[in-house]
């Protein structure tokens, strides 16, 4: 099986925002409070152990091993047939409104189904989620490693844009893929109050990496969901 | 040499980089024919290759359109620039398109300048207002006592009606006389191009990138922040002389927090030291330069620690990073800049110890280092037809004073103001305004409405109700860069290309392009433009290229071949001794400093910081603040305030104070503190172009504060008289009361302190 993972290099993002305005355009993310697929956070500068620091935070949904956000999610599951894109095998499981596709690791939402409780968005530990109030019927909405345009031989949205070429995106199955390369020596957004598995990864000097540790979740979102 | 053409500002560009594609194993695509309309984002759409406009980078795009409209715009992967690369405004043009507050219908003042009551009007009795108070001024007052500010793609054809006017005054771009100006004098007087256009920096290729002041990352040209990525991936060392600790720096080697206006001290001792430790490229210097003993002489007493003391840097820090340099010669990459209006006097002179240091390092026309540009095969087409009899200079002219002035198209800004405010020498009565808000642009803005109150007549070409646009008696609206024809770009850098803006859809509203505005004006006046047609302008530039229109509207652009690096052997500089020149006879010539010498900016007046201002990824100049999207990643500014100083004060982060300059000038609300090590306590640091005072610009008016509304005091270089603006200090009011800034850093003998005049 495969999982798709990104991994973002810190030494080469200016945190210029093409990413998230990409991303805004590509999926028609509404302008308002928190809605968005993805983000650039500011870091800095601020003195760290290792000198100072002036650094960013683009982060999007962990397409976590273990998502809690699916978990939550109250919708009766029912069985649906899947493909993977790459051998075009199939095969069929049982899902709630947002699962975890099992060819290919990334966490979606079957917006049919949604029915707008906004549980999954509350039990991000990431706030990578958003519920899109400006629908008719409120649909929440996240990342999808843009799934429809990579199954069509598109990069994902951000990764088009990057104009430092600073999302890596690739398949982790795949052991001399570029991301396989990288997360040897990346680092998760991970403590150990929250770990989930995430796969979003980054690599950087060691001073914006721990600035960036300091944004990583310590509390258990979902538990209280 | 004084009146030498330099080819005018065009598109961007520098190391292009293959862009990623995903690995044809890592899916199975689907075929080409599935490709339709209804599928989900942008996937499926008409394609239509274009250039971007939301800042003057401009990258090739492909605007993606469904069922008429922009859904999508990416970077163009033919181009060797960007690639399919965009930042955050190239993706959010499509808010510029459909920005809910876009001027619609040509308007006509109905109440006071400046309050932004109109009446609709049809196109024709706006042009028709527009030439009959041209030809009324012209014939009242004379040619000169028109004047066009301009800036961008749209003001090209207009610049051209107002030469054939015969205005002294035809061209007065804010982007010479606030921004590169300085620069591009003292690269084109030492080694004969200008090095603004863009920065010419092979910084991919090279083994140490130094920059000054320069904060790429947070200014994004796109080609020039790949191009620095690249070479820092590929290991180049990066040493930032900022007195912030801007993005790049928090990717340097060395971070040298120079205390502001002192960068003469710290070249000086470069150069010297270079020179004394025989760290310099002697080859190049004997044959390839000119004035190198006289340069010698003059540098002798420069010592790094004098360099230390005068900069407030630890001596060993600015040897480490010369050093560094050094070794590396000559694949090092000392950035020119852009924006050099920094303090008046010594701005020439400050690039000119740039380009001198480059030139000592032998890091010319190689690769890694400073390369040449190569010109496109375009034939130059004017937009107007037949001969225009050359500009009568008037009696006294508004260049007299700064005898470099001439070598720009239009008059200094400031002398403009001066005289529309005075009559002084003559009186200018009628300003034409393309693509520029001169009231957030030009340094003191008050003295900017001042001289509006007096004109006659006034009219703005624009495509937002800025504040200037408010002031205007008629309004024209522009269509935007994806609705309409424009000249060409083009790409001179490392790889180069000739790039072709076209509409992706037709003009909303009533807007019209520039073009087409340009013309009918132009016919009203009694000229005549070459072409009827936009698209037959274009195709008469492209006969020496061997490409034709229609092959460019499919492809967007093509590509011909640079020749950025020379052999020694092939070495020649376009100056007047044919060499690179250290010495600048020139200059001479004009009692001007025909070497660089200690030129330093004075220290703050007791209780003051000093008002350094820059820019944020996401906005260009005060022009995108109204769009929804860039709003929303960045909807004011906070001012960068020194942790130790803000301790003393006893701020915090988030708190608020109102800000009040060395002419007693406040901000206009109150603008929340940003506390950080990351910048001097001599100085603040405010992101320019917010504080719109455009109430008519819905999402942009009232966030954040404006730099340009403090910056009341400048000083104009002697060389061309570009208008300074770092020569501005703020203190703090919170809740009444004036917070005064306490000085961390002694201040030495050197420095002089900045006199607060009488207060207004």
């Amino acid at each position: 099986m495969s999982q798709w993972a990104m991994v973002i290099d810190l030494d080469r993002c200016v945190g210029c925002h093409a990413c998230a305005i990409a991303c805004r355009a590509e999926w028609k993310v509404p302008v308002g409070e928190g809605y968005r697929r993805n983000w650039v956070k500011r870091l800095g500068p601020a003195r760290t152990p290792y000198g100072m620091a002036f650094t960013f935070y683009p982060g999007l949904c962990n397409h976590c091993d273990t998502p809690v956000c699916t978990t939550v999610c109250p919708v009766d599951p029912e069985k649906r047939e899947f493909k993977d894109p790459k051998t075009g095998k199939k095969t069929a499981i049982f899902i709630r409104a947002t699962y975890k596709h099992p060819f290919t690791g990334v966490v979606l939402i079957d917006k049919e189904r949604c029915i707008g409780c906004g549980a999954c968005v509350e039990a991000c530990p990431y706030g990578a989620r958003y519920l899109n109030e400006e629908l008719d019927e409120p649909k929440a909405d996240k990342c999808t490693f843009c799934f429809e345009r990579v199954t069509r031989g598109e990069e994902p949205a951000c990764v088009k844009t990057c104009l430092a070429r600073a999302r890596i995106f690739g398949d982790l199955s795949d052991p001399n893929s570029e991301v396989s390369r990288l997360v040897k020596k990346a680092k998760r957004m991970v403590t150990k109050e929250v770990n989930l598995g995430p796969n979003v990864y980054w690599v950087g000097q060691e001073k914006d990496l721990y600035l960036l540790m300091q944004q990583a979740p310590k509390e258990r979102t979902w538990e209280n969901v | 040499m004084k009146r030498r053409d330099f080819l005018k500002f065009s598109g961007a560009v520098c190391a292009a980089l293959a862009s990623l594609s995903l690995d044809s194993k890592f899916v199975k695509t689907v075929s080409a024919s599935t490709m339709r309309k209804d599928l989900p984002g942008s996937l499926g759409a008409e394609e239509i290759p274009s250039v971007c406009d939301m800042c003057f980078w401009r990258c090739p795009i492909v605007a993606k359109v469904k069922d008429g409209q922009v859904v999508k715009i990416e970077g163009n992967p033919r181009s060797p620039a960007n690639g399919t690369a965009i930042c955050a405004r190239g993706n959010a043009g499509i808010q510029f398109l459909y920005d809910k507050d876009r001027l619609k219908y040509p308007l006509k003042r109905a109440g006071a300048r400046g309050e932004g009551k109109w009446v609709r009007i049809s196109w024709d009795e706006a042009l028709d207002e527009i030439a009959y108070n041209i030809k009324k001024v012209k014939e009242k007052y004379g040619p000169h006592a028109l004047a066009f500010f301009d800036h961008g793609s749209s003001a090209a054809f207009f610049r051209e009606i107002f030469e054939a006017l015969g205005t002294e005054n035809f061209s007065n771009e804010p982007a010479f006389f606030q921004c590169v100006g300085p620069n591009l004098l003292a690269y084109l007087y030492t080694l004969g191009y200008q090095a603004v256009d863009p920065a010419k920096v092979d910084m991919a290729e090279a083994k140490v990138i130094i920059l000054f002041g320069s904060h790429l990352g947070e200014n994004v040209q796109v080609s020039l922040v790949k191009s620095m990525v690249e070479g820092l991936a590929q290991g180049a060392k990066l040493i930032v002389v900022d007195p912030r600790f801007s993005v790049a720096a928090g990717k340097a080697d060395i971070w040298l927090p120079i205390r502001p206006g002192t960068d003469l001290a710290l070249l000086l001792a470069w150069i010297n030291y270079v020179i004394q430790h025989d760290l310099y490229d002697r080859e190049f210097v004997q044959n390839h330069t000119y004035g190198f003993e006289k340069l010698k002489k003059a540098v002798q007493k420069y010592s790094l620690s004098w360099a230390a003391e005068i900069c407030d840097l630890p001596e060993e820090d600015i040897r480490k990073a010369i050093d560094l340099l050094a070794r590396h010669r000559p694949h090092v990459c000392i950035h020119p800049g852009r924006h050099s209006a920094w303090y008046g006097s010594q701005d020439v002179n400050r690039h000119r110890a740039m380009a001198i240091l480059t030139g000592l390092l032998g890091t010319v026309g190689v690769k890694g280092g400073f390369y040449f540009p190569t010109e496109p095969p375009l034939e130059k087409v004017s937009f107007l037809a037949g001969e225009h009899e050359e500009i009568e200079p008037p009696e006294t002219s508004l260049k007299d004073d700064y005898p470099f002035a001439e070598l720009f198209h239009g008059s200094p800004t400031a002398e403009i103001i001066k005289a529309t405010r005075t009559g002084e020498p003559y009186p200018i009565k009628l300003w034409g305004v393309c693509g520029v808000n001169v009231i957030q642009t030009i340094p003191n803005p008050y003295q900017t409405m001042e001289a509006i109150k007096k004109l006659d007549f006034i009219f703005c070409v624009d495509i937002l109700p800025t504040e200037s646009v408010l002031w205007a008696d008629i309004v024209l609206p522009d269509a935007t860069y994806l609705e309409r024809y424009d000249g060409f770009y083009v790409g001179k850098e490392t790889r180069c290309y000739v790039a072709l803006r076209q509409p992706a859809v037709k003009p909303l509203f009533e807007s019209r392009p520039a073009y087409e505005i340009a013309k009918d004006l132009a016919k009203r006046l009694g000229l005549k433009p070459r072409y009827e047609r936009v698209e037959d302008w274009l195709e008469a530039q492209l006969k020496p290229s061997g490409h034709s229109l229609k092959e460019l509207k499919k492809t967007g652009l093509f590509t011909y071949p640079a020749k950025p690096y020379r052999s020694r052997e092939e070495l020649s500089f376009n100056t007047d001794s044919g060499k690179f020149e250290f010495y600048s006879e020139a200059f001479a010539d004009e009692d001007l400093p025909p070497l660089p010498e200690p030129d330093f900016a004075p220290a703050p007046p007791k209780g003051y910081a000093r008002l350094l201002y820059g820019r944020v990824p996401v906005h260009t100049f005060a022009k995108t603040m109204n769009n929804v999207w860039l709003h929303f990643e960045w909807p004011e500014n906070h001012l960068w305030v020194n942790d130790e100083v803000a301790k003393r004060l006893g701020l915090k982060t988030g708190d608020e104070v109102i800000l009040e300059n060395q002419d007693g000038y406040r901000s206009e609300r109150p603008v929340k503190i940003f506390v950080t090590p990351g910048i001097r306590p001599d100085a603040v640091y405010l992101p320019h172009g917010f504080g719109s005072r455009s109430p008519m610009l819905k999402t942009a008016y009232g966030h954040g504060v404006s730099d340009t509304f403090l910056v009341t005091h400048y000083e104009q270089d002697p060389f061309m008289g570009a208008s300074s603006h770092r020569n501005n200090f703020v203190r703090f009011i919170k809740d009444g009361k004036v917070l005064s800034i306490p000085e961390l850093r002694p201040v030495p003998k050197e420095l002089s302190r900045f006199e607060i005049r009488k207060r207004v």
